[in-house]
Formats: structure tokens, sequence, C-alpha cells
């Protein structure tokens, strides 16, 4: 009969199992940008580079200009984080405390703008914008960006806040505060959780998004990193090493994020779930 | 009555003055062009082409650097074109995109710069390519095509020439690959492009048209894929090259894969574009550097070399304000002159037959006389204005053909046809 | 929430909505009706002269008939399908075992999250990278240096539709895996205590308690998951552009074809309504059946 020690045998393998299972492709992909282009396509492959050389590195940064796609990334992420918080915060608290008729409606509405496909609004928005002469802008990436994430924060900002205590607007209501002070000054500062954790979910969402960044940004000056790795490849070229110096890049400011803020990035996802 | 004219005060004279000064200014800007191309891989010779060129002619050339895939430069040109932007004069046009542009009344016709006899100096193929309805649209820069790749070292070993045939080829192949397999077991007779994409278009052209196949129909304009020639060729394919003398994985290579397998020293053969040659013998980036030689693509008994072409020419947008000006870039760059210089100190093929017949170009490049050759077989893919569609409707042939031993190749290329067909009388809907 | 909302606040509490109503309005809710609106007429980028003529319900009908068209909707109904249930389980799977307590529980957690917090374009590229049928890891992990028995993975329609399960399996699961996690941690721990006092083995217990009280996590799971692979877009982009002969041909990447590559625009503007309304429908589906358990929650909350 297994017991303690059977059970904690079996829950190990399993973890490490799992933790292989995660971790090991990426790290084997990662390992690509210290091979040289020989070892990259040698058969059969080897797992750790022989001599490790740095010129995917170099190459990924001087030729490609992966410094450029990175601060285009920091750019069109942060601004639309900041927004999206802001203009969620402030469309949250209606629905979450006050008496709002077709509340259910509307929070249903708006989730449901979240799982618009890409494809069935991405042909019309690049329409309008090319119509506004926005393609090839930062706000004609943010603005879709901020529709896109802002269903979710919404969701989980509103389930914030309407964890906090009732009698908080009461008692500043009688001293005379406006609807507007009591949002910034009392309930923000208590959902600020909340508030953090939209603001970590909406980043990660903005860096990785590939699919309108593609068709909105045609120009290599104002890509971001995703579509930058994706058009490395050249007329007739597959760049390897360069494209995995790239993605660790890419992926590096995601995984100190996943790393530090793993219990905040949970209990986002996990917002509006069945909860006890 | 007498209108006086009014007296020249200074405030007035001092006002002709910025009115002058501005024109000026006006005229030195209009001097200016915008070029849109790929970026270049020896940007100093560009660079110093380009000065020349100002300082010949005063004309300044805005680069914009493009994308490198030909389909992400097709989006960035086609989206300032769609919007008749003015800021674009001049930019680089893949040989699959004249149709199509001339259809949208995008680009300007040439036939007033670029008379006939000019254009003697070019590869055959690549005016046809640029030739839409009998007027010319482009004039082509570099030239591009499928080429036979081998390894010399290999076929010297066992005493065997270059072939000129398929069939030579898979003998030669088998016989080569059954021999080395002992101390090379990944050894492969042929690689080649068969992925669903585009380049497989390209491959399987140059098997069709090999066999005297044709794909279209000019004077009935209607598809002629389920021609017995065109199904021999497709046939070949599957049941001789794909799986036999050429890996499965064929199925998945673009360019970057099948020439990873030949610089590994695992192929014999590799169909590629001209760009191979550099890498194949560069001893940092390739493990058989010096050992490889080139041909020209391999035909049927019944048929000729057929090697697709690629390549770019440069093209006037329908939208810019400085037509003349841009004509004189174009006709600059174009230039038995400049296309030498191109030739000598970088690894652009040019597009004038002269070039490569330059004894010093010659010397430093001996292969250029099998590139000649090459190009001169050449043949551009069928000009339709819906190319991407058309391609599309190809592709998904060709791959639903090679990829199932047991497909009925007639009745695929019949639906095709019959998709092409209906293509076909799209376009034809709307003229006049 | 009893709280005083008089007239004025009334007004500002609407107008707080206003920028949230007008990014969602131009930028998710016009698109959809204009996509609905261009699919009804037949417009075709590469041939202006042909204008923008009306043609009610055409593109829809062609779309029933192009044998492209429904080979993408059993591609992509075969590819939700399996996807879904697999990531589900290797889902529950990590949700189980994270759930318990050990040393370093935070960092497996983080590890976990990796393949989640990749973007979608950079985990293709590995994946493509990783099925090559020469220098893949796949080949060596499963046959080693046997480079005679290495396969060509994306070369096969089997395969190649497996390929691209698998990576999405790779990428999504831990996304799952928490949302059951989160379903996990609300079952009390009284009822094991009871369930083992009776004399239930780990197994049993697992079964009949853990999984039956599961069922709203997995469903929420389901309902995400099956959403989220509807739109699969990037995986077969840069895997294998829809093939081998269009064995991973999805709806979305066909739609991209129609709408960008050749400029069909009427027609890919169907195929991205015919995805919207397929999305909804399941949405629906699932709605109803957890719907009900989770509305009762918000009012609570509301």
């Amino acid at each position: 009969m297994t017991g303690r020690k059977g059970h904690r045998l079996i829950l190990g393998a399993t973890i490490a199992c799992i933790v292989l299972f995660s971790v090991a492709p990426f790290a084997w992909f990662a390992l690509l940008a210290l091979k040289s282009h020989l070892e990259i396509t040698a058969v059969p492959p080897a797992i750790f580079p022989r001599h490790i050389s740095l010129e995917a590195i170099s190459a990924a940064v001087f030729k490609y200009g992966l410094l450029r796609f990175l601060k285009n990334s920091v750019l069109v992420a942060g601004i639309t984080t900041a927004v999206c918080v802001a203009v969620g915060t402030l469309a949250a608290y209606p629905l979450a405390r006050l008496p709002i008729k077709f509340k259910r409606t509307i929070l249903l509405l708006i989730l449901a703008a979240g799982m618009f496909p890409q494809i069935s609004i991405a042909g019309p928005v690049w329409r309008i914008l090319r119509a506004l002469d926005w393609l090839n802008t930062y706000q004609g990436l943010i603005l879709p960006y901020l529709a896109l994430t802002l269903p979710i924060t919404v969701w989980i900002l509103s389930n914030f806040f309407g964890e906090l205590p009732g009698e908080l607007e009461e008692a500043a209501k009688i001293d005379g505060a406006s609807l507007f002070q009591i949002l910034c000054k009392i309930i923000v500062p208590l959902a600020v959780p909340g508030v953090f954790t939209a603001g970590i979910l909406t980043f990660i969402y903005c860096w990785n998004e590939f699919f309108f960044a593609l068709l909105i940004m045609t120009r290599s000056d104002f890509q971001t990193l995703p579509v930058g790795i994706a058009l490395f490849p050249g007329e007739y070229t597959m760049p390897w090493g360069e494209i995995a110096a790239a993605s660790i890049v890419t992926t590096m400011p995601l995984i100190l994020l996943a790393v530090f803020f793993q219990k905040r990035i949970i209990s986002g996802l996990t917002a509006g779930a069945v909860r006890g | 009555m007498i209108t006086r004219l009014p007296r020249l005060t200074s405030k007035l004279k001092r006002s002709l003055l910025t009115l002058l000064l501005l024109l000026a200014a006006n005229s030195s800007i209009a001097d200016e062009i915008n070029f849109v191309m790929w970026k270049p891989d020896h940007p100093e010779v560009w660079d110093r082409i380009l000065s020349d060129f100002e300082r010949q002619t005063g004309v300044k050339v805005r680069v914009e650097i493009g994308p490198n895939s030909s389909t992400a430069a097709h989006a960035l040109v086609s989206q300032k074109l769609k919007n008749a932007d003015p800021d674009l004069d001049v930019f680089m046009m893949d040989v699959i995109w004249p149709s199509e542009f001339v259809s949208a009344n995008w680009i300007e016709s040439l036939y007033l710069f670029f008379p006939p006899q000019d254009q003697a100096d070019f590869f055959p193929a690549a005016i046809s390519a640029c030739t839409i309805e009998g007027k010319i649209y482009g004039v082509p820069f570099e030239t591009s095509g499928g080429l036979l790749f081998y390894r010399k070292d290999l076929l010297d070993k066992y005493g065997f020439g270059p072939p000129a045939t398929w069939d030579q080829l898979v003998e030669e192949a088998e016989y080569i690959v059954s021999r080395e397999q002992s101390h090379n077991p990944a050894l492969r007779g042929y690689c080649g492009q068969f992925k669903q994409y585009e380049g497989l278009v390209c491959n399987m052209q140059e098997f069709l048209l090999g066999n005297r196949g044709k794909l279209f129909d000019d004077v009935e304009r209607k598809s002629t894929i389920g021609f017995p020639a065109n199904l021999h060729a497709v046939r070949y394919v599957r049941d001789k090259i794909i799986g036999k003398v050429a890996s499965r994985g064929v199925l998945t290579y673009e360019e970057p894969e099948s020439l990873h397998v030949f610089i590994q020293g695992h192929a014999v053969f590799l169909r590629d574009w001209p760009y191979a040659w550099e890498i194949a013998n560069n001893p940092r980036e390739s493990s058989i550097a010096g050992k490889v030689d080139i041909a020209v693509i391999p035909h049927f008994t019944a048929g000729d070399s057929a090697s697709t072409l690629g390549g770019w020419q440069f093209a006037l947008s329908t939208f810019s304000r400085k037509k003349t000006l841009a004509w004189q870039f174009i006709r600059y760059m174009t230039s038995p002159s400049v296309q030498k210089t191109f030739a000598l100190e970088t690894s652009q093929r040019p597009s004038r037959r002269s070039v490569y017949n330059d004894p010093e170009v010659l010397s430093g490049n001996p292969h250029f006389a099998q590139l000649r050759e090459a190009f001169e077989k050449a043949r551009p893919r069928p000009a339709i204005p819906l190319y991407p569609l058309y391609s599309s409707i190809q592709q998904r042939f060709y791959q639903a053909a090679i990829v199932y031993p047991d497909s009925s190749l007639e009745a695929l290329a019949a639906e095709a046809d019959r998709e092409i067909d209906r293509l076909l009388k799209l376009m034809s809907e709307g003229k006049p | 929430m009893r709280t005083p909302y008089y007239g004025a606040d009334r007004v500002i509490g609407y107008l707080f909505f206003l920028p949230l109503l007008i990014v969602l309005l131009i930028f998710s809710f016009i698109p959809i009706a204009y996509s609905f609106f261009l699919s009804l007429y037949q417009i075709v980028l590469g041939l202006p002269r042909l204008g923008e003529n009306f043609v009610g319900l055409a593109n829809y009908e062609k779309l029933l008939e192009d044998p492209a068209a429904l080979n993408s909707l059993e591609v992509t109904i075969i590819f939700v399908c399996f996807s879904t249930v697999l990531e589900v389980c290797v889902g529950l799977l990590m949700a189980v075992a994270i759930n318990e307590s050990f040393r370093g529980r935070g960092m497996v957690r983080a590890a976990i999250l990796i393949p989640w917090a990749l973007p979608t374009v950079v985990a293709s590229q590995l994946w493509r990278f990783a099925f090559n049928d020469q220098y893949g890891i796949v080949n060596y992990v499963c046959f080693g240096p046997d480079i005679a028995h290495y396969k060509a993975w994306l070369a096969d329609p089997f395969s190649a539709l497996i390929a691209i399960m698998l990576a999405d399996v790779w990428k999504t699961s831990s996304f799952a895996g928490l949302i059951i996690l989160a379903g996990l941690q609300t079952i009390p721990d009284e009822l094991y205590e009871a369930a083992r006092v009776d004399g239930a083995n780990a197994f049993q217990r697992f079964l009949f308690i853990t999984l039956p009280l599961l069922k709203p996590s997995i469903l929420l799971a389901l309902i995400f998951r099956t959403m989220d692979a509807f739109r699969v877009f990037d995986l077969v982009f840069v895997m294998t552009q829809g093939g081998p002969a269009d064995a991973t041909n999805v709806l979305q990447f066909y739609g991209y074809k129609k709408l960008f590559d050749e400029g069909m625009v009427g027609i890919g503007s169907a195929v991205s309504v015919m995805v919207f309304i397929l999305v909804l429908s399941v949405s629906i589906f699932y709605l109803n059946l957890v719907g009900t358990t989770l509305l009762k929650k918000k009012e609570t909350l509301l």
C-alpha cells in the first residue's frame, strides 16, 4: 500500500515531468543563440553548443535592429497598460458599486467583445485606421490593443471593487467627497492588488500580440518584437540563432514577471472563476 | 483704362525676395525622389552609387528599406499604392507583381522611355514578365532563376557529369547515395522546396515546362493544368522524386531548410536560387565550401531546361509627381556601367546580358557563364492579375497531388482548372 | 451595497463608462458589424475596376460549396476537440500536482507559466525548428542518433496536425491548469478527512470527491480553451502555412489568406463572420451549462 513515502515519490516524479515538459523545449531553443550557424543545423542535433559563439546575439542586435523592436514593444505595451488600467478602473467602478441598470448584460457584452476572433475585426479595424491615416503609428496599435484588453481588465477590476465593503462610500459622502474623489482616494488604493494584476496581464498580452501588430505596422521602425522576429528571415534565409537570441530578449521580461508575480497572475487569471 | 503698376515699395521688394527664395528652395526639394527597396547586402556600394547619381544629376534619392520577404514587401508597397501615396516614386518590383499592379493602375507604363531596341540587352524572360498587353512596365535590375547545384567532388569521384535530364539525375543520385551510405548515412540524392507556398509553384513549373507542358492557353484564355504533359511531370515528381531520391522532408522545406541539408553535406543535388552559391562556398557557413558547382535545371527528354524566373525590376508609381526624375534614376541604375559595378563588387546578378560576357566580370565570377545560360532559358510564371489567388490554387493542387501517393491527378487537375477558369471569368467581367 | 447615489452622481457614474464605450464601440463592435456588412459584397482588392457589388448571401453560398472552406472547418473542429480535451487533462494533472504543498512550489508554478508567457510567434518558431526532419530535437528525443528513422513530422498530413496540437497543448495547458487550481482550492479539507476516515484511498477520494466538485472549473477551462482554439493562427502561420495539402488549414488561417493575401475581402469577411458565429454559439452552449452557477455567484458580488 502506498504510504506517505510512496505518495511523495509519485508527486515528485510528476512534478519533475511537468517542469521538464514546460521548461526543456524553451531552454533548448534558447541555447541556439549560442551556437554557430553550422552547429545549429547539424545532424544529428546536439543540445549543448560545442563552442560558444556570440555572433548570433551581436547580429540580432546590430544587424537586425533588435533594440528598436524592444523599444517599440516597451512603448506600446507600457502605454496601453497605463491607459487600459485607467479607463478600466473608471468603467469598472460604476459596474461594481453603483446601482446601474442592466449590469449583468453590460458585463456580458463587455466580456463578449473580448472574445471576438481577431480575423473578424482585423479587416475593418485596418480600414478604420487607414481612413484616420493611423497605420504605422503608435496610436494605431494602442487603440485596438485597448479594445482587446479592456474586457478582461474590467472583469478583474469589477470583481476586486465588488469585494470591498459597501460602507466606504457612505462615510466619504458624509464628508462631502465627489464620486471621482472617492474612486481615486479610497477605492483604488484598496484595490491595488487587482489593479496590479490587471496591469500585468494587459502588459503580457500586448507584449506578445502578433496578428494586429503584423497588419498595422508594416514599416520596420514601428514594429514590435513579435513582428520583428517573425520578419527576421531574409528572402531565402532563416537565421535561427538570431531568432533564438531575439526570442530570449522578448521572453526574459515576461519570465521575470512570471517568477516574481506568479501569485498575482494566477489570482488574476482565475478571477471570475468559481470561488469559495 | 491704363492699370497703374504698383510701386515697388521696400516691403514689396522684401516679399518678392522671400517668394524667390521659397521657389528656389522648393525646386531643390523637388529634386528628391523616394525609393523603396530591400536591405542590401553591401550598403557601402549602394551609398556610393547613389551619391554618384546625386553628383551627376543633382537629384537626391531617399531610400526606404522595406522588409526582406517578398510577401511582406508586397504588403508594404501595395498599401502605399492603395492609398495613392505621392511619396512613393520608384520601388523594387518582384517578378510576379506586374500583372496585378497594372490591373490596379498602380504602375506607369514605360513604353515612351524604354523602347524595344533598348530592351534587347535584357533577358527575354524578364522583359516578358514586365510586359503586360504589349506594353513594358518595368526595367529588370536583378535576375534570378532556378539552378541545379551539385557536389562536384562526388560526381567526379564516380565519373559523372552534371545531368541533363531528370532520369539521368535520378540514376546518378541513386548510384552515389548507395555507394556513400556507409560513411554518410544521412546523404540524400536530391533536395528542393515542396512546402505549400510560392516556392512549390517555382519548383513544379520547372518540371512541367521541362516536359513541354503548358499551364495556360493564352489564345483561349483557359487554364490547362490538366494537359497530359503536365500530369506526366507531376506523376514523375510524386513517384520518382518525393520519398525516393528526395526525402519526404522536402514537403516541409522552404529555401533555408533545403540549403541547410546541402551545406551540411547531406545532399548530392540541390535545386535553389543563385543566392545559394555564396553561402555554399563560404567556409564559415558551409561544410562543403569549394566542392560545389552549378548547372542548368534538368528537363525531360521531350523538352528543354525551363528554370523559373525570379528577380527584381524597377517600377514607377502612377502617383509619383516626379516621373521624369524617377526615370533618370531608373535609367542610371540599369545602365551597363552601374550594372557592371554591382556585378564586380556585390553578389547581385545583373539583368543585362552584355555584362555577363564582360571579361572582367567573368574573371571574378566564372560561374556567371552558367548563370547566363540558365537565365537565357528562364521562363516566367503566368501573368495573372490575381496572382496570389492563382498561386494558392496551384499550390493546393500540387500538394494534394504529391503528398498522397494514390491521388487521382486528372481529377485534381480538373478541379484546379475549374477554379482558375472561374477566377479568369471574374477578372474578365469588369473588362470594358 | 447601499450607496447613496444622487442626481449628479448618477450622471458622473454613466460618464465613467464613456471612454470604455467609445473604444469598444469603434474598435470592437463596429468592426464586427462592418465585417457582417462587407461579407454581403463582392470586393476584390486586386481588381478595383470591378467595384464593390452587393451580392447578398452569395459569398456564404460559395463558402459552403468550396471544398477548401469545408476542409478548414473540419480541420478546425478536429483541432479544437482534441487539443482542448488534452489541454484540460494535462492542466488537471498540473493543478493536482501543484496544489500539494512542497518546497519550491512557487518556482514550479513560475516554471509552468513559462510556455504561457512566451509570445506565440516565438513558441511557433521553436516548434517549427523542433519538428524539422533533420536537425529537430523531437527526432533526436525519439530516435537518438539513428538518422535513418528520423521522421518528417510536418510533411505527413496526419502527423502535421498532431504536431500543431502538441505545440498548442505545450503552450496553453498551464492556463487550463490554473483555472482548475482555483477550483481545487475551494474544496474544503473536511470532505477529504471524512472520506479518509471512511477508508477511501487516494484514488477513490480523487474520483468521488475531487472530480465532481471540480466540474464547474473544468467546464470553465473548457470554455476558455475552446474559444481560444477556434482562433488558432500563429502556430499554423509559422509552422506549416496551412499545409501539407491543406491538412492544417484552420479557419482563421484560411480567412487570413483570403482577406490579406488574395484580397478577396467579401469572402474573407464571410469566413470571419462564420468564425465569430461559431465561437459565439459554443460560448452560449457552454454558458448555459455553467452559466447559472457563474452568474449566481456574480449576483452576490454585485
